[in-house]
C-alpha cells in the first residue's frame, strides 16, 4: 500500500508538472518593444530597448514576432564615437546592437498613433507584415516601454506628444475584446512608471514598472568614452537577470518581481497582478520572454508505406534543355509581328479623303489618266 | 538653284546619318531640352508596343500623340530615321516659292537701298534651307527622333500652301497642325489675312466679300479639324485621345524640366491657384494674336513669323525643335539687319544659354551641387533672349515700314536730323 501510495504520489507529481507544463494556454509569443525618446542624451532608452530585444531574441522569439520601435538612431548618430554599436555596459562590454537588429518603426514613425494602431491592429492595408502585431487569442505578448515622463499618468513620445494611462488601458481593452492576446506582460521603465498601469481593467494583464508614483527612475552609469548614460538601472538589472535565463529555465514571475530592489535601484519597482488569472508563481519567465515550443513526445510509430512512383517518363523529345526555356524564343527571334492593325474603316475613310483633296486641288483631269 | 540645294541636302543627310550611327544617338533622345513628353520618340515606341499588347496607348500617362501619328508610325516604325530626315527635307519645298515683297514705286527715292533686289531674293530660299537643315537645334531634334520635326513639316506645308494661295490646302494643313498641338490655331488669323490680301479683298467689316471669304475659310478649317478628330475616333474607337493629347497640352500635368517656363512655376504652385495660373499662362500664348494682327494686317507673312515665335516661346512643352522652326525664317528678313539693335546681345545670350543648359543639368541632377533654380535661371534667360530677338525684329520691321513711307533720312520740320523713337 505504501508502495502504491508512493507511486500514486509520484504520478500526481508528474501530472501536476505536466499540468503546469500545459496550463498556460498560449501557442505563440509576441513582443512589442518601444523606445519613445530621441536625441543623443537619451541614448540609455535605446540601449534599454535593445537589451530587452536581445534577451527576447536569445530566448527564442523570432524577428517576425517582434515589433521593435526606436525613436532615434543611436548607432548611426553622428555623435556616436563607436558607430554601429550601442553599448549597455560601460567599457564596451556588451554591444546590444549586434549584426541582426531589425527595427520595424524607426525615427519619426514612432508615434502614439502608430503604437496604438499596432496594438489594436487597425493599420492601413498597405502596412507590411513586419510592422504588424499579428497576434491571436493564444498569443502571449510582452510589451516593454521606455522613455521619459515628467509627471504622473503619461509617457512622452518624441518630446512632442504623450500617451496617457487611460489611452493605454483602453487599447488593452480593445485588444482583449478583439481577442488579440491570451496573456499580456507590460513592463515600463520611466519615472513614475507605476502610474501607467494604474488604470488597466482588462483581464490577464500583468504589469511591472521601474518606479512608483512620485519617484524618479534613475540611470545607471555613464561611459566616459561615449559620454552619456548607457542604461537605466531597472533595465540594467533586468538584463542581468535575463542573461541567466535560458529557454529551459523554470524561473517564474516572482523572481522577476524581485529584480532591482530599492538598494540597487534607488526607486521602488512596482508590479500589478490582480488582473492576472493565474498565480504569478506558476508563470514562467519564458512564457513571455521566450518562445518555448511545446513538444509532445509520442511513442507511437507511423508507417510510411505509400508506394513511390518511379521516374519512368523521361523526356523523349529531341529538344535539348536549353531550347525548352523561353530564352530560345528570344535568341532565335523572328521579326516582330505587328499584332495591331488599324481598322479598315479608318484606312478607307482616310485615303478617300486624301484622294478627294488631291483631286480638288489639282483638278479632275487626272482622273482620266488613272481610270 | 537646284545644285546648291541638292548639295545642301546631301550635307544635311550626311550629318544626320553620321550622328545616327554614333554613340550620341543614345544620349540625345534622353536630353530634356530636345524631347518633351509630347514628342519623345520612346513614348511613341511605348505607345505602339502597348497597342500590340492590346492595351489602349492612352491608358496611363505615357503616350500623348494623336492617333494619326499612331497610324503613320505603325508602318514606318522600323525606318524611323529615314522618315525624320525626309521630314527635314520637306521643309525645303517650302521656299521654292519665292516671296517677293509687294512693293510699289511710290516710295521715296532714297529708300532704294531699303528695297530688296531680286538678286538677293533669289538666294533667300537657299539661306532659309541652310538655316533650317544645318541648325544644330534641328539636327539634335532629328537625331532624337522627336516628332517635333513632323510638326514643323506640317507647319511648313501650311505656309507653303498659304503663300501659293490655295485656301483649301492651307485650311487642311492648318487643321492638321492644330490637331497635332493646339497652338497653331493662332496662325489662322495671319493665314486669313494673307489670303484676303492675295485675293485683293480689303479687310473691311462692312464688305460682304470679306465676310464671305472669312466664313468660307473658317468652315474649311473647322470642317477639316472635325473630320480629323472623328477619323481619329475611328482609329481606336474611343475618345481617350482628347484628354490625353489636348487635356495634357492645356492642363500641363507633367512638370519635367524643359526649356520653357511652365515647369518651375507649377512645381511650386499651391493647388488652390493652379487652375488660375494655367489659364493665365495659356491665354498668354493666344493673347498676342489680335493686337499683332491689327498692327501687322498688311504684312501677314511677318505676322506668321511672329506667331510661330510666340508659340515656340510660350507653349507648354517647348523644345529646341520649335525654336529651329522660327529661326529658319530669319534669313527672309535679312534686309532688316541695319535696324536690329540687340543682335550681338541676343546671339551671345542664346549661344551661352545653349551651352549652359547641359552643364547646369548635369550639376543639378548628377553632381547634386546645384538645384532647380540654376536650370530655371538659364531657362528664363534663354526665353528672355528669344523674346528680345522677336521684339527686335518687330521693331526693325516697323521701322523699315516707317522709313518706306517717310523716307530714310528723317528730317524735322526745320530741317535738322531727327531720330526715331519706338514708343
Amino acid at each position: 500500500i505504501r508502495f502504491t501510495l508512493l507511486f500514486n504520489h509520484y504520478c500526481l507529481l508528474i501530472l501536476a508538472k505536466a499540468g503546469q507544463f500545459f496550463s498556460s494556454g498560449h501557442t505563440n509569443n509576441w513582443a512589442v518593444l518601444v523606445c519613445t525618446s530621441r536625441f543623443w542624451f537619451n541614448y540609455r532608452h535605446v540601449a534599454n530597448t535593445l537589451s530587452v530585444y536581445r534577451s527576447v531574441k536569445r530566448l527564442g522569439i523570432p524577428d517576425s514576432h517582434i515589433v521593435l520601435m526606436l525613436a532615434d538612431d543611436m548607432a548611426c548618430n553622428h555623435r556616436n564615437p563607436k558607430p554601429a554599436t550601442v553599448f549597455s555596459h560601460k567599457n564596451m562590454e556588451l554591444n546590444v546592437y549586434g549584426d541582426d537588429v531589425e527595427v520595424d518603426y524607426r525615427g519619426y514613425e514612432v508615434t502614439v498613433e502608430n503604437f496604438l494602431r499596432v496594438l489594436t491592429g487597425r493599420l492601413p492595408p498597405s502596412t507590411p507584415r513586419s510592422k504588424r502585431l499579428l497576434s491571436d487569442d493564444h498569443s502571449n505578448i510582452l510589451i516593454y516601454l521606455t522613455g521619459t515622463s515628467r509627471w504622473n499618468g503619461f509617457l512622452k513620445f518624441q518630446d512632442s506628444e504623450e500617451i496617457s494611462n487611460v489611452e493605454l488601458a483602453d487599447a488593452f481593452e480593445q485588444m482583449w475584446t478583439k481577442r488579440r492576446y491570451n496573456e499580456l506582460l507590460f513592463i515600463i521603465d520611466t519615472c513614475q512608471g507605476a502610474s501607467m498601469y494604474e488604470r488597466f481593467y482588462s483581464p490577464n494583464l500583468m504589469a511591472l514598472a521601474s518606479s512608483q508614483v512620485g519617484e524618479d527612475s534613475l540611470s545607471h552609469q555613464p561611459d566616459l568614452a561615449i559620454g552619456v548614460h548607457l542604461m537605466d538601472r531597472y533595465t540594467f538589472y533586468l538584463l542581468e537577470f535575463l542573461e541567466d535565463i535560458h529557454p529551459a529555465s523554470t524561473a517564474n514571475m516572482n523572481d522577476l518581481f524581485k529584480v532591482c530592489p530599492k538598494s540597487q535601484c534607488v526607486s521602488t519597482p512596482g508590479h500589478r497582478t490582480d488582473l492576472f488569472l493565474r498565480d504569478p508563481g506558476n508563470v514562467l519567465i519564458t512564457d513571455f520572454f521566450g518562445s518555448v515550443r511545446k513538444v509532445e513526445i509520442t511513442m507511437e510509430t507511423i508507417n510510411l508505406t505509400a508506394p513511390m512512383v518511379p521516374v519512368s517518363e523521361l523526356k523523349t523529345e529531341s529538344q535539348s534543355y536549353v531550347d525548352q526555356l523561353p530564352v530560345a524564343e528570344i535568341i532565335h527571334q523572328k521579326p516582330k509581328q505587328r499584332d495591331w492593325h488599324p481598322p479598315d474603316g479608318f484606312i478607307l475613310g482616310l485615303w478617300t479623303l486624301i484622294l478627294l483633296v488631291f483631286f480638288k486641288t489639282y483638278g479632275a483631269k487626272h482622273l482620266k489618266h488613272i481610270f | 538653284m537646284a545644285a546648291p540645294l541638292t548639295l545642301l541636302l546631301i550635307v544635311a543627310v550626311t550629318i544626320r546619318a553620321v550622328l545616327f550611327r554614333s554613340s550620341l544617338a543614345e544620349l540625345i533622345p534622353e536630353r530634356v531640352e530636345v524631347v518633351s513628353p509630347l514628342n519623345a520618340w520612346k513614348r511613341v515606341v511605348e505607345g505602339l508596343a502597348l497597342l500590340d499588347l492590346g492595351v489602349s496607348p492612352y491608358a496611363g500617362d505615357v503616350f500623348h500623340e494623336t492617333p494619326l501619328i499612331i497610324y503613320f508610325f505603325h508602318f514606318v516604325i522600323d525606318y524611323a530615321e529615314i522618315v525624320f530626315m525626309v521630314m527635314g527635307c520637306v521643309f525645303l519645298l517650302q521656299f521654292r516659292k519665292q516671296k517677293y515683297a509687294l512693293e510699289a514705286e511710290r516710295y521715296p527715292l532714297d529708300c532704294l537701298e531699303l528695297i530688296r533686289t531680286p538678286k538677293e531674293m533669289y538666294y533667300i530660299p537657299l539661306k532659309v534651307a541652310m538655316f533650317y537643315l544645318l541648325n544644330p537645334f534641328t539636327i539634335l531634334s532629328c537625331v532624337a527622333k522627336s516628332t517635333c520635326g513632323l510638326n514643323n513639316a506640317v507647319i511648313a506645308l501650311f505656309i507653303l500652301c498659304t503663300v501659293k494661295g490655295s485656301s483649301l490646302m492651307s485650311a487642311i494643313f492648318l487643321a492638321l497642325a492644330t490637331y497635332q498641338s493646339i497652338y497653331p490655331l493662332t496662325l489662322f488669323a495671319p493665314a486669313l489675312l494673307y489670303l484676303l490680301q492675295r485675293l485683293y479683298i480689303p479687310v473691311n467689316w462692312q464688305r460682304s466679300s470679306f465676310w464671305l471669304f472669312t466664313t468660307q475659310y473658317t468652315f474649311m478649317y473647322l470642317g477639316s479639324l472635325c473630320v480629323m478628330v472623328c477619323l481619329s475616333f475611328f482609329l481606336l474607337s474611343s475618345w481617350d485621345f482628347l484628354s490625353s493629347v489636348y487635356g495634357f497640352i492645356l492642363s500641363v500635368p507633367d512638370l519635367t524640366p524643359n526649356i520653357g517656363l511652365f515647369w518651375y512655376f507649377f512645381a511650386e504652385m499651391f493647388e488652390h491657384f493652379r487652375l488660375f495660373f494655367i489659364c493665365v499662362f495659356q491665354i498668354n500664348v493666344f493673347f498676342y494674336t489680335i493686337p499683332l494682327s491689327i498692327k501687322l494686317k498688311e504684312h501677314p507673312i511677318f505676322l506668321i513669323f511672329m506667331q510661330i515665335a510666340i508659340i515656340s516661346i510660350f507653349k507648354s512643352y517647348p523644345t529646341v525643335g520649335d525654336i529651329a522652326l522660327y529661326m529658319a525664317f530669319l534669313p527672309a528678313w535679312n534686309h532688316l539687319y541695319r535696324f536690329l539693335r540687340n543682335i550681338f546681345l541676343v546671339s551671345v545670350v542664346l549661344l551661352a544659354c545653349s551651352a549652359l543648359f547641359p552643364v547646369l543639368w548635369h550639376l543639378w541632377i548628377y553632381a547634386g551641387s546645384a538645384n532647380s533654380n540654376f536650370y530655371y535661371a538659364i531657362t528664363l534667360l534663354f526665353n528672355v533672349a528669344q523674346i528680345l530677338l522677336v521684339s527686335d525684329y518687330f521693331y526693325a520691321y516697323l521701322r523699315r515700314e516707317h522709313h518706306l513711307t517717310h523716307g530714310l533720312y528723317l528730317k524735322r520740320k526745320d530741317g535738322s536730323e531727327a531720330t526715331l523713337v519706338l514708343k
